[in-house]
Formats: structure tokens, C-alpha cells, sequence
């Protein structure tokens, strides 16, 4: 199976490098340090599955569920891809039942294959790898961990779990609602005659329009990006405008200074936005699509 | 209806202040009381609307109680208004409201906020808690971002451009320089604010207000007291308010504010007044781009051309059409969440009874107006006041 896999060639998908076989899609980050697949700055090994996921669905593929070992966000694994995530601990006797398996590297890949496929990831070498710098790769791997921390607490503003759950179809999925054939996003619940919408059914379309943005210093970044503002030398965010009319804010992808315009289209991708409370939310950035 | 007038104002100097809540607000309180020309005492009042924000959560229940407990007035009947910077610009309407409707004779409305006791990370925490926090927040804005984003589509659509707002703070600058209670007295050149250092692409330092400590109150009477009090009354001739989405996403659009339309159509129609009658205008300009889209808002400038307003200095004081910020507004003057809205009523009171320090004093003012924004445009609340009933 392998072998097939190493026959593809290097597919750029949502910021990060991949492959794709008939029944396995290997998917890694493109920054490197020492040789070594790592991490950029907003992601992780959830964000890196659900890009293979969507991935596969896009070539045709059809996914129903996958049997994971190992420790990654089922919950936002599922909403993002409709993929059920058959999670189990080595300890614990789940059955493993999905008829694919989510293979995570010690570094920055994933592998989605048929359950009775051999793989060999050694032997793949994407093109278009970065060389990362590496005081800011340990540095940011350090802010990430500081603010995972349990003890990492919010005042004032604050998004709980069950709150970041509320909106999360909107948030991962960009589901809307169709009021008077206009879309309504984010979803909200009453209209502007105190009559109810009708719950959010259609997702946007991925693809928007920059009309405005910023770039703000790290002193002028929220508290919840205080520990990693700095470290990025500020974070920029963008104002869209959905091909279907609704507008939003986002911010950029791996918070990288590509300097965006008004009327750059920008398309989606899932990331770390922050973490509080051991908890990461994890929600949808901007990617500027390059001609 | 009854007519409502305000009979006493004063507040605290705005900035990094020596005080604490109970004390600042005290200071304030008395300020005000003894602005009042003849025989007023503490316990007359019978009602006190007091905003804040409470940030930093230092006193964030029954902050209102606390305060009237400190100040004389225990016993009446109090409560905190919380609009976000609107907070006090509310608990002044609703305090008109409160002797309108002919239950309250005399009225306190007021507002308090203490922001420079917090460490930089706890004051980080509770900066932009009054934004949209599910989405904008999420999206790492607090308000420089909100308003820098304001900013640049403003750029866009009208060719307004940075040196507009440049103008602004130089403006607004030397507005303050002379006001004994403003946060920043310093002039700046237009060079200097120009390359200030980058806040929010494209606010800079000299775009954005300051975070400030203060107090101010503000006593109202209905019309049939007044003269116990005064004979020099101002007058409250107009209140309007309104409200938006509360993040910019949802907006119509983001170069304009309909909360503002809203309530100053509202206040010239009860007023009676246009914008013609205007004299000069505490406007929130807690970015500089605040008071450009402001400008164009409240109908001293075209849509499209509060750039051009602010280029030709056609806000300046004893220059322009109408006088913007004379106090040297948010941006000098300081920028106590709570307590902004009162403060400007504050500085139009005494602007209108001729008492501020004379080199600031507006020649001629007859109608004054204040203009009090929540947070990126969530709610707005518009005065008119005037020496004539």
C-alpha cells in the first residue's frame, strides 16, 4: 500500500502537505527543524486529521468513522467532518470497529489507511518543506504548553465549554441559516420582527472576500493570546465577506505576515485558536488563497 | 411634560488617580454638589443612577450602593447602569427619565471607573469584555482591533486616509492642554502623532484614548424645583438613544453607526433643534476614527467626509463650524469607561454657565451636545442641552 502512497505526489491542502492513495491519506506539517516534522503555530495533531479527513472527502472518499489509539479532539474531530472518532486507550476494551485507522506520528503527521494496510512513513518526502526557526519553535511550543495548563484561567471575557459547544457547527462548520432565501451566519435566534429562524441547516460556502483588517500589536492582543502575541510579533485578523452575504471575523492562519488586501478571497481551515483551562478551542482561520 | 435641568455637575480629574472607588466617587459627588448655586443638600436626592463597568470586578455588585453610602445619599434609591463606555450616557437618560415621568424631583446621575490598580495582565483580562466575546473576541479583537478594522474600510470606500485622524488627535491634543482635569495635558505635532508606534494596523498610539481612573456626577431637577436652586439653570433639552448588533459582522455597515443615527435623530427631534444649533459637541472619540465616523453620524459632516471635516480643522475651538470635544474628549481628556458619559455632560455644563478655565471657554455657547458610544457601537446615547429652557 505503501508504495502507492509514495507514488503521489505532494498535495498543499489547508497549509499543510499530504498524499493521497486509494485507501490511505498521509498528511504532515510543512515546517521542519533538524530534519524533524513539527508543529507550526496553531497546530496540532487534531487540526492536521481533520485536514487528511477533509482530504479524503474531497476525493470521493467515504468516511464513515475511524478507530484512533491515540489522544486527539473526537469531539472536533466529529463536528468538523461528520467522522466518528472509535477512540480507545490501550487499557480499555474497546472494539476498534471503524474500517479505517488514524495512525499519529511522534511528530507533526497523521496517516488515515484501510485498517489492514502497512505503512512506512519514512518514505515519503513531501516537496515544499520551511525550515522553522528554531528559538521560535521552542518558544511557542513552550507558550502552548503554559497555556494548556489547567490552571490557566480566564477573568473577564470567557467562552465555557458548553458556550464554545453551542456555537460550534457555526464555528468548525460554518452552518448557517436560511431565512427568506438569505443566509444568517453566525446563527442567532430570533429575526428583527421577534420571530424565530429556523435552526441552522446549510453551511457557506469556503470561500470569502477580505473587506478590511488589522494586525495588532502584541500589547493590544487579547488577553486569551497573550502568551504567544509576542512570540508571533502580534496577530492579524481579517474581516469577510461570504460569497452567500454574511460577513465575519477570522484570524489568520498560522498568524503568519503575508500581508493581506482588501479583496484578497481567503478559504478555511481548522486551528488552535486558544487554549483556558486545560480546554482548547479550536475554531476556523483564514488562508489567503495565493493565484 | 415636565422640563428637566441640570443644576450641578462636577467631577474628579481623570488619569492615574490616588483614590480609590469609594473616595473618587465621593469627590465627584461633592464636586457636583457644590456646583449647585443655592441650598442643596446630599439627602434631597431621591433617585441616583450611577454607570460603570466595574472593571476589574473590584466592586462589581451592588457597586451603586457602596458609592450613594459614601457620598450622603444613603436611603435613596440606587442602581449601577451598565452600557459598556455608554454606561453613564444611560444613567443620564434614565435619570431624565426617572423625573419625566414625574416620580423624582431631584435626580443624581453619575459614573465611576477604576482601571490603573490592576496588574498589565488583569487589566488585559477585562479590556474588550464589552465586545462581542463568542465571535470577535475569538477572533483576538478587543476594540483597537474593532475600530482599526472601522478604520481601514473607511479608508477604502471614502479616501479618508491616516492623516485624517492624525488631525484628530492633534486636534483633540490641544483641546486638553488646558483642562485641568484632562488625563494627557500635551500638545502633539501632527509629525509626532503621525509615527506613533502601531497598535492595531492602522491606529496607532496617538489614535487610541487612554485607559483612566475617574469619577463624575451630575444632579438634574425637575422644573418646578429648579429655582430653589438656581437661577442659571442649563437646561436638558434633548435625549435620544439606540442600539446595533452588537458585533461589527452584523452591521449594515462598519464605516457608519446606526446607534448613533438613531439617537440623535431622536435627540434633535425632541430637542426641537438641529445640527446647525449645535455650538460645540462632546463627541466619544475613544479612537480617533470614533470621532470621524462620528462627525458624519450626528450631521456635521457629509457621509464620506469626516475626513474631510477633520483635514480642514473645521472642529477646532473657536475656529470651526462647531467646537468637537473642546475638553479635549476621550483621546486627552481620559476615558473612565463608567464615568464618560456624565463627564462630558460635566464639561458641557460648564462650558454652556461659562466657568471652565477661560482659554478653553467656547465664545458664545448657547446648545451643547453629547455623544456617548458603547463599546464598537452597541448603544449610543445623545444629549442636547441649552441656557434656554
Amino acid at each position: 500500500m505503501m508504495d502507492e502512497v509514495i507514488e503521489q505526489e505532494t498535495i498543499v491542502w489547508k497549509g499543510y502537505l499530504a498524499c493521497f492513495g486509494n485507501d490511505s491519506c498521509l498528511i504532515q506539517s510543512p515546517w521542519i527543524l533538524d530534519g524533524d516534522c513539527v508543529f507550526g503555530a496553531d497546530s496540532d495533531h487534531t487540526t492536521l486529521t481533520v485536514a487528511a479527513i477533509q482530504l479524503m472527502q474531497s476525493k470521493g472518499c467515504n468516511l464513515d468513522s475511524i478507530n484512533s489509539l491515540q489522544d486527539v479532539e473526537a469531539s472536533i474531530i466529529t463536528l468538523t467532518t461528520g467522522v466518528e472518532v472509535v477512540q480507545s486507550s490501550e487499557d480499555e476494551s474497546v472494539e476498534l470497529s471503524a474500517d479505517w485507522d488514524l495512525c499519529i506520528a511522534d511528530d507533526a503527521r497523521v496517516v488515515i489507511c484501510k485498517t489492514d494496510s502497512e505503512l512506512e512513513l519514512e518514505l515519503w518526502q513531501p516537496e515544499g518543506t520551511i525550515e522553522v526557526d528554531a528559538d521560535f519553535h521552542q518558544e511557542i511550543t513552550a507558550a502552548w504548553q503554559r497555556e494548556c495548563a489547567p490552571n490557566h484561567v480566564s477573568q473577564g471575557a470567557y467562552i465555557s465549554k458548553q458556550q464554545y459547544y453551542e456555537g460550534a457547527a457555526a464555528r468548525l462548520t460554518l452552518m448557517g441559516q436560511e431565512l427568506d432565501g438569505e443566509m444568517i451566519w453566525p446563527p442567532r435566534q430570533m429575526d428583527n420582527n421577534g420571530l424565530a429562524i429556523p435552526q441552522a441547516s446549510t453551511s457557506l460556502h469556503g470561500v470569502a472576500t477580505i473587506e478590511s483588517w488589522t494586525k495588532l500589536a502584541p500589547a493590544g492582543a487579547p488577553s486569551e493570546f497573550s502568551f504567544r502575541a509576542p512570540i508571533l510579533g502580534g496577530i492579524t485578523t481579517v474581516f469577510v465577506r461570504f460569497e452567500q452575504g454574511p460577513r465575519g471575523v477570522f484570524l489568520l492562519v498560522d498568524d503568519e505576515d503575508n500581508n493581506p488586501k482588501i479583496g484578497d478571497q481567503v478559504q478555511f481551515v481548522t486551528r488552535r485558536i486558544y487554549a483556558q483551562e486545560a480546554f482548547i478551542r479550536y475554531g476556523l482561520k483564514c488562508q489567503i488563497i495565493k493565484e | 411634560m415636565v422640563d428637566v435641568a441640570v443644576i450641578g455637575a462636577g467631577q474628579t480629574k481623570y488619569g492615574n488617580h490616588p483614590l480609590g472607588l469609594k473616595a473618587m466617587w465621593a469627590e465627584a459627588a461633592t464636586n457636583a454638589f457644590n456646583s449647585v448655586d443655592n441650598n442643596f443638600e446630599a439627602k434631597l436626592v431621591e433617585e441616583a443612577f450611577i454607570g460603570s463597568v466595574a472593571f476589574g470586578g473590584a466592586q462589581l455588585g451592588n457597586t451603586a450602593a457602596i458609592l450613594t453610602e459614601h457620598s450622603g445619599m444613603k436611603g435613596c434609591s440606587v442602581r449601577r447602569v451598565e452600557n459598556a463606555c455608554a454606561s453613564s450616557g444611560f444613567a443620564l437618560r434614565d435619570a431624565m427619565m426617572a423625573i419625566k415621568s414625574g416620580e423624582a424631583d431631584i435626580v443624581v446621575a453619575g459614573g465611576i471607573e477604576k482601571m490603573n490598580d490592576l496588574s498589565a495582565e488583569r487589566k488585559r483580562y477585562w479590556l474588550g469584555v464589552s465586545g462581542d466575546t463568542e465571535w470577535e473576541r475569538l477572533a483576538g479583537l478587543t476594540f483597537p482591533g474593532t475600530y482599526a478594522l472601522m478604520a481601514r474600510r473607511h479608508f477604502h470606500e471614502y479616501n479618508s486616509n491616516h492623516d485624517d485622524l492624525v488631525n484628530i488627535s492633534v486636534k483633540n491634543h490641544m483641546h486638553g492642554f488646558e483642562n485641568e482635569v484632562a488625563h494627557i495635558r500635551k500638545e502633539v505635532s501632527f509629525e509626532k502623532a503621525a509615527s506613533g508606534f502601531m497598535v492595531a494596523d492602522p491606529l496607532t498610539l496617538y489614535d487610541c484614548c487612554p485607559t483612566s481612573d475617574g469619577a463624575s456626577c451630575v444632579i438634574l431637577a425637575a422644573d418646578h424645583v429648579v429655582r430653589e436652586f438656581t437661577d442659571d439653570a442649563i437646561w436638558l433639552k434633548g435625549s435620544g438613544a439606540g442600539s446595533d448588533y452588537l458585533a461589527l459582522h452584523d452591521r449594515h455597515s462598519i464605516t457608519q453607526m446606526s446607534a448613533t443615527q438613531k439617537a440623535v435623530a431622536q435627540a434633535y427631534k425632541s430637542s426641537g433643534l438641529s445640527v446647525n444649533d449645535i455650538d460645540l459637541a462632546e463627541v466619544h472619540d475613544c479612537f480617533t476614527i470614533a470621532e470621524l465616523i462620528a462627525t458624519e453620524d450626528l450631521g456635521f459632516a457629509n457621509r464620506g467626509e469626516g475626513g474631510i471635516f477633520a483635514r480642514e480643522g473645521r472642529g477646532r475651538r473657536n475656529e470651526g463650524d462647531v467646537a468637537i470635544n473642546p475638553s479635549g474628549g476621550l483621546k486627552s481628556k481620559g476615558h473612565p469607561l463608567g464615568a464618560t458619559g456624565t463627564g462630558q455632560a460635566v464639561e458641557v455644563f460648564k462650558q454652556l454657565k461659562g466657568i471652565v478655565e477661560p482659554a478653553r471657554q467656547i465664545r458664545d455657547a448657547e446648545v451643547g451636545m453629547t455623544h456617548n458610544v458603547g463599546g464598537s457601537g452597541a448603544t449610543c446615547a445623545v444629549h442636547i442641552f441649552g441656557r434656554d429652557r
